[in-house]
């Protein structure tokens, strides 16, 4: 199949199987490896992108029904040079230890910031228990995610 | 400066760094081995068995073959002489994948499709059509047929054993007689199980999420045949490990094969399922603990016993008898430990695989001999604490055991608890403290490194080490600008790649202690390059001093009245360019050829529990309250205090996420994680991480570290103990015995689910 | 996963004209029938992956939102749009406010990344857990392969389930906001090859009985456009209870969804549905007929309890699922009747 998809402000033109994930289509087509894959199942996290706005599961959405809507991935989060104010927090808190879930946490964690889902640290307990962190870096990544709210102020967001 | 031991006195070892590496994982730049660019790549799709005793009767491959975009089908028939079987876990023969027809158990690769895209190569593989002559498996523990093996001591393994236990036993005023089991667990490393390997001419090379990047080289290299030199393997970044990457494993020989039929590169990510039969897992296994002591509380009979399930052809065992004989003082000990053969892959490392298990039946007996005896578990602790191995005799390195419990029982609030048990409550919540000791033997290997430091104060060091997330890199650069007079951003790390210095693999606790400490020699050896050159120049402030005096401080050489001459001026004495060293450290205690055979990929270990000059331990304390609903029994663990006195800490930063990483899996394997298997067929069931169970974030609440001040000048010159795997090491009993004094419920088998407790 | 056709359907009628030919291709509508409808894609695409749905085309259907996209609430009840995703119906304020039981049904579901993408047609479709049906390798799965036998049965059976299990099939329900409208007697807007249609939800789902691999009484195309939630006395005071070994992002071992009506402590009106150990949504008229009637007490709980799980049938290591199913719902009647609203 012809498509196009639009990821981190850019459009791809690719053709591709029926059957490519979203997930898929970043790492294996477009070269954009930072979303990770630890089950393809739906079931760890470590894939969540953006899509319109909205934090998805790419392991579990075909690339074909993304077209026309925006994709933003962990490789659009910072500005240039400057690191978006959720992956500062990350790196001062020390959560993450291996990394392999963190583009999904951190997807995940700016998501959860504008749902209005950090308003206290059991919100954001809940709402990020769809990202697995084998590591266990749980409770700083709780921790990033508090210090970083209210930092996320609307300039440094991308639409 | 640095004191007679050579351990840093001030400066940066110590003090809490964020990690070198840190923008590279926030920014999704982090390379990890699947994420590799490839030109022009082919991939590959696993077909695994789906029995676990028999052979591969026939497969038709027509309709794999007619899949549009596949390419070629390796099995038994096409490659199975191309390679030699690896070896497991314990360097000894394993079970075999398509080097024949047989099937030792379930999940075993028996074809590998390899096709234009990701898509076609699954889709090939779900259309194979396997014929299968079957045998009835045995399961586990009391499945019939079963082949059980009462292990034997020889050169490496002992049964530690001391005065006469029975007796003892036999006349204990106090007794606890009990049996505890504990599950198969998998380790469940959030990246997935990959390997790429791409050709070029005769050089091969491997991109495979490995914690041992020298025995997966040499590894493969003596598979295949080819010459050592051929080989490398590249592993910059490792998605956690635990041990899941720590042995070879049966995949990449294949994969290397594949690549070299097709010319291209091949590039294998196997499922989630397939990584619960493809690669290793803690075994489950099963305790019969025996401890008497007096009515005033001394141990005066210690029997454990452990069986351990194994594949067919591997004894693969962890004996953590090792470990738990020498907790406690005690004068009469005995410890045996059995392998139960099955139709099952063989079990591997996984995080503190002797200790996790075996300590949970220790621990969980020194707390019912607590309730028993009507004494504090803490205070049973201490009178039971010992500076001295009880097995051996020697000293302990240091033991700061005490001083944990006293530290963490503070923090938590252990006052507070009323010992009856299901006296505490909040609300619908029935409220429990347990605590147990923690403990790790300190491990060290012998390490090579490469070091090169400019005029300007830029280094840069070279190692084959491997970062899982124990924060690898940054350890080296604090080491490197610590001894170096620099600052840690002035510090290059290299290491995820084989052709650089061996290291030992990662496991064991032992990275920060073989890594750190070489690290340092090969600083040594420039500051005395420097040095020499700076006390043999007329000219120089410096001529005529001793060169050991001289230290590196600020970019500066310093002498011991506080003179100082910029490193620039000293370091363009010896070289225009940058100063080399090449050094290899090999701990005292180890072989004469450990140097040799780490180029091999066969580092042996000094082994904290086995040294000629003392005992070497890390220990700790740990604290949990359990939550159980009054109703519906669910199990919460909302919090948790753990001390630890592991010397040296390098970046207490990392070291405090690793050892609160350490509990979390505590968390996970006492309330969560269980391989479920059939009986009937000995396949495991619940392969993903939907069913198999792992902590979420909801699932923790405080997990509070404390660090224990502790000088250690025997254990390594540095001082460093390991961290990695203590910190889990406690969970499992301090859990338990939560439960049971939230519910009076005493439940000896692992994980501890809400069924146990209605 | 199997190559397929896929087809994106602008609106209705485009989905319509897809499912047509898609009761043309199926005799019936079974688990592996070849065309299929795509809306989040949560439980299709993880099955196609595992070589258990094998669909020769896939119908997108996410154009549809903007007919069946919809949240309406108004004095007769609820109307929830199929295509309204799990995140937004739990997030909205009527559903928050008017029927609690369904808001937690669905925030305690899935992930947010799940439930952004799930809709809620999909969700109440969602297939079993059962790894016996996940798994291809497995041969005897009656749901998967009619007449090929049950490996669940003898096997862990921790997850399975305990009410209207047969001897053919004993696979659970996963799913929580089908507790919700079970007990809340929903029903459900259907339109297909044969016209709109509207049932009960508690109809929508078959028991396993004999033919386990036919799941639902939806026809070879049909298509669930919406659910109707009726106004009643009972819906503010409601409330859904997962039990599970997690705190959160688990499927539930055990679940109740209650509502209830009371006066003065006595109850007029009990609605209750459990989950986590059942073969299909299952309201429990036998627990409700219980209460009717009785003041609210730990005693009438109990009874309720005792006659909701009256016919369960345990096989192994799920022979703990009735007390716990019991439990659950006596603690979740007494929460019900605490709530202050």
């Amino acid at each position: 199949m012809e498509m196009t998809l639009n990821v981190n402000g850019r459009d791809h033109r690719l053709s591709l199987d029926s059957r490519t994930t979203l997930l898929d289509a970043l790492r294996e087509h477009i070269g954009l490896t930072g979303s990770k894959k630890g089950c393809d199942q739906g079931q760890c996290g470590a894939c969540t992108v953006h899509l319109a706005g909205r934090r998805v599961l790419s392991c579990l959405t075909l690339a074909a029904a993304v077209q026309g809507r925006a994709v933003t991935t962990v490789e659009g989060l910072a500005q240039g040079e400057n690191l978006h104010p959720m992956q500062a927090a990350f790196i001062a808190h020390d959560a993450f230890q291996c990394g392999y879930c963190t583009p999904g946490q951190l997807m995940s964690a700016v998501a959860c910031v504008r749902e209005g889902h950090a308003a206290s640290d059991e919100a954001i307990r809940e709402y990020m228990s769809g990202n697995l962190c084998r590591c266990g870096a749980y409770p700083k990544i709780v921790a990033a995610i508090r210090e970083a709210a209210p930092q996320m102020a609307p300039k440094m967001e991308r639409a | 400066m640095a004191d007679d031991a050579g351990r840093p006195t001030g400066g940066l070892i110590g003090q809490p760094h964020v990690r070198i590496d840190g923008r590279l994982k926030v920014t999704g730049q982090a390379r990890y081995p699947a994420d590799e660019p490839l030109a022009n790549p082919a991939y590959a799709y696993l077909v695994i068995s789906a029995i676990s005793r028999g052979r591969v009767a026939g497969m038709d491959l027509a309709a794999t073959k007619a899949t549009p975009g596949v390419i070629d089908v390796l099995t038994h028939e096409n490659v199975g002489q191309e390679v030699k079987p690896p070896m497991g876990p314990d360097g000894k023969p394993t079970t075999t994948t398509l080097e024949s027809d047989q099937i030792w158990h379930d999940g075993q690769i028996i074809a590998v499709v390899l096709a234009e895209t990701y898509e076609a190569a699954r889709e090939g593989a779900y259309k194979v059509v396997v014929r299968y002559a079957a045998e009835a498996p045995s399961a586990t523990f009391d499945s019939p047929g079963v082949e059980v093996e009462p292990l034997k001591a020889n050169e490496t393994r002992h049964d530690p054993a001391k005065g006469d236990a029975a007796a003892a036993f036999a006349a204990a005023p106090v007794k606890i007689d009990a049996r505890y089991d504990t599950p198969i667990q998998h380790h469940n490393p959030l990246e997935l199980f990959s390997t790429t390997c791409v050709w070029e001419g005769p050089k091969l090379t491997i991109h495979e999420g490995t914690q041992n990047l020298y025995w997966l080289k040499g590894s493969v290299a003596g598979q295949l045949g080819l010459d050592l030199a051929d080989v490398r393997t590249i592993s910059r970044f490792v998605g956690g490990g635990f041990g899941s990457k720590g042995a070879p494993t049966s995949r990449t020989a294949w994969i290397a094969v594949a690549a070299r039929r097709l010319k291209r590169p091949v590039k294998l990510v196997t499922t989630r399922d397939q990584g619960f039969t493809i690669a290793t897992h803690r075994a489950e296994t099963r305790h019969h603990l025996q401890l008497g002591a007096t009515p005033d509380g001394r141990l005066t009979a210690l029997v454990h016993e452990g069986w351990e399930v194994s594949s067919r052809p591997s004894s693969y065992n962890v004996s953590g008898t090792a470990t738990t004989a020498r907790m406690y003082a005690c004068p009469n000990i005995a410890t045996k430990v059995t392998v139960v053969h099955a139709d099952r892959n063989t079990p591997g490392f996984m995080r503190a695989p002797p200790d996790t298990p075996y300590m949970f039946a220790l621990e969980c007996g020194m707390d019912e001999l607590a309730y028993a005896l009507g004494k504090d578990p803490i205070e049973l602790r201490r009178i039971n604490d010992t500076q001295t191995d009880p097995v051996s005799g020697k000293p302990y390195s240091s033991r700061s055991l005490m001083k944990c419990f006293d530290a963490a029982a503070g923090k938590f609030g252990w006052a507070k608890r009323d010992p009856k048990p299901g006296s505490m409550r909040d609300g619908d919540w029935l409220v429990g403290y347990g605590c147990a000791t923690a403990c790790y033997p300190c491990n060290i290997g012998p390490a090579a490194a490469r070091l090169s430091l400019t005029p300007k104060g830029k280094a840069t060091i070279q190692l084959a080490g491997h970062e899982l997330g124990t924060g690898a890199y940054t350890l080296l650069a604090i080491v490197v600008a610590d001894r170096l007079g620099l600052q840690v951003d002035d510090v290059q790390v290299m290491m995820g790649d084989s052709d650089l210095p061996p290291v030992p693999g990662a496991g064991g606790s032992n990275n920060a202690a073989s890594t750190s400490n070489v690290a340092a020699k090969a600083c040594e050896a420039i500051r005395q390059r420097l040095a020499m050159a700076a006390v043999r120049t007329n000219a120089g402030i410096f001529a005529g001093v001793d060169p050991a005096t001289l230290t590196l401080v600020n970019r500066a050489l310093v002498g011991p009245d506080g003179r100082s001459e910029p490193l620039e001026t000293a370091a363009s004495r010896v070289s225009p360019g940058a100063i080399e060293a090449h050094v290899e450290n090999v701990p005292q205690g180890l072989p004469p050829d450990a140097a040799a055979a780490l180029y091999h990929g066969r580092a042996s270990l000094l082994r904290g529990q086995s040294r000629e000059d003392v005992t070497a331990f890390a220990f700790g304390a740990q604290f949990v309250e359990i939550r159980v609903h009054r109703r519906t029994c669910e199990i919460r663990a909302p919090r948790a205090v753990a001390a630890f006195a592991s010397g040296t800490i390098v970046n207490p930063l990392a070291a405090h996420s690793q050892y609160q990483g350490g509990a979390i899996w505590g968390i996970g394997s006492a309330l969560h994680e269980q391989t479920e298997i059939d009986l009937r067929t000995a396949r495991y069931v619940n392969h993903n991480i939907a069913d198999y169970l792992v902590p979420v974030n909801a699932d923790i609440g405080e997990v509070d570290v404390i660090f224990v001040p502790e000088e250690d000048h025997e254990v390594n010159p540095l001082g460093v103990k390991g961290i990695g795997e203590i910190g889990i090491v406690g969970m499992n009993a301090a859990i338990a015995n939560a439960v049971f004094h939230a519910t009076g419920r005493r439940i000896r088998k692992l994980p501890i689910r809400i069924e146990d407790l209605l | 996963m199997r190559p397929f056709r896929y087809e994106h359907a602008a609106d209705r009628e485009a989905a319509l004209q897809a499912g047509r030919s898609a009761a043309a291709a199926a005799g019936e509508a079974h688990v592996r029938a070849p065309v299929q409808y795509l809306a989040g894609g949560t439980t299709l695409i993880d099955l196609m992956k595992l070589d258990v749905m094998r669909p020769e085309v896939v119908v997108d259907i996410n154009g549809l939102a903007r007919q069946h996209g919809e949240i309406r609430s108004g004095p007769d009840g609820l109307q929830l749009g199929a295509l309204v995703r799990m995140a937004d119906a739990a997030e909205h304020p009527a559903v928050r406010r008017d029927y609690p039981v369904i808001a937690q049904s669905l925030e305690l579901a899935a992930s947010q990344q799940l439930r952004n993408m799930a809709s809620l047609g999909g969700n109440v479709l969602q297939r079993t857990r059962c790894n016996y049906f996940r798994d291809v390798t497995w041969a005897a799965c009656n749901k998967r392969a009619p007449g090929s036998g049950c490996a669940a049965i003898g096997g862990p059976d921790r997850g399975m389930a305990v009410l209207g299990v047969s001897e053919h099939c004993i696979a659970n329900y996963p799913g929580d906001f089908a507790g919700a409208l079970a007990a809340l007697g929903a029903t459900v807007d259907i339109e297909g090859p044969g016209g709109r249609r509207v049932i009960p939800f508690e109809e929508l789902h078959r028991l396993p009985g004999d033919t386990p691999h036919i799941e639902t009484n939806l026809a070879p195309g049909e298509l669930i456009t919406g659910f109707s939630v009726p106004a009643g006395p009972w819906t503010r005071r409601s409330l859904y209870l997962k039990i599970r070994d997690r705190q959160s992002y688990e499927f539930a071992i055990a679940s109740a969804a209650v509502a209830l009506d009371l006066d003065a402590g006595v109850v007029r009106e009990a609605r209750v549905a459990l989950g986590g150990m059942v073969a299909k949504p299952w309201r429990s008229h036998e627990a409700e007929a219980a209460l009717r009637g009785h003041p609210l007490t730990e005693g009438s709980a109990q009874a309720a309890a005792a006659a909701a799980f009256a016919q369960a049938v345990v096989h192994g290591e799920d022979r703990f699922k009735p007390e716990l199913g019991r439990r659950t719902l006596v603690r979740a009647l007494l929460q019900c009747a605490a709530m202050e609203i």
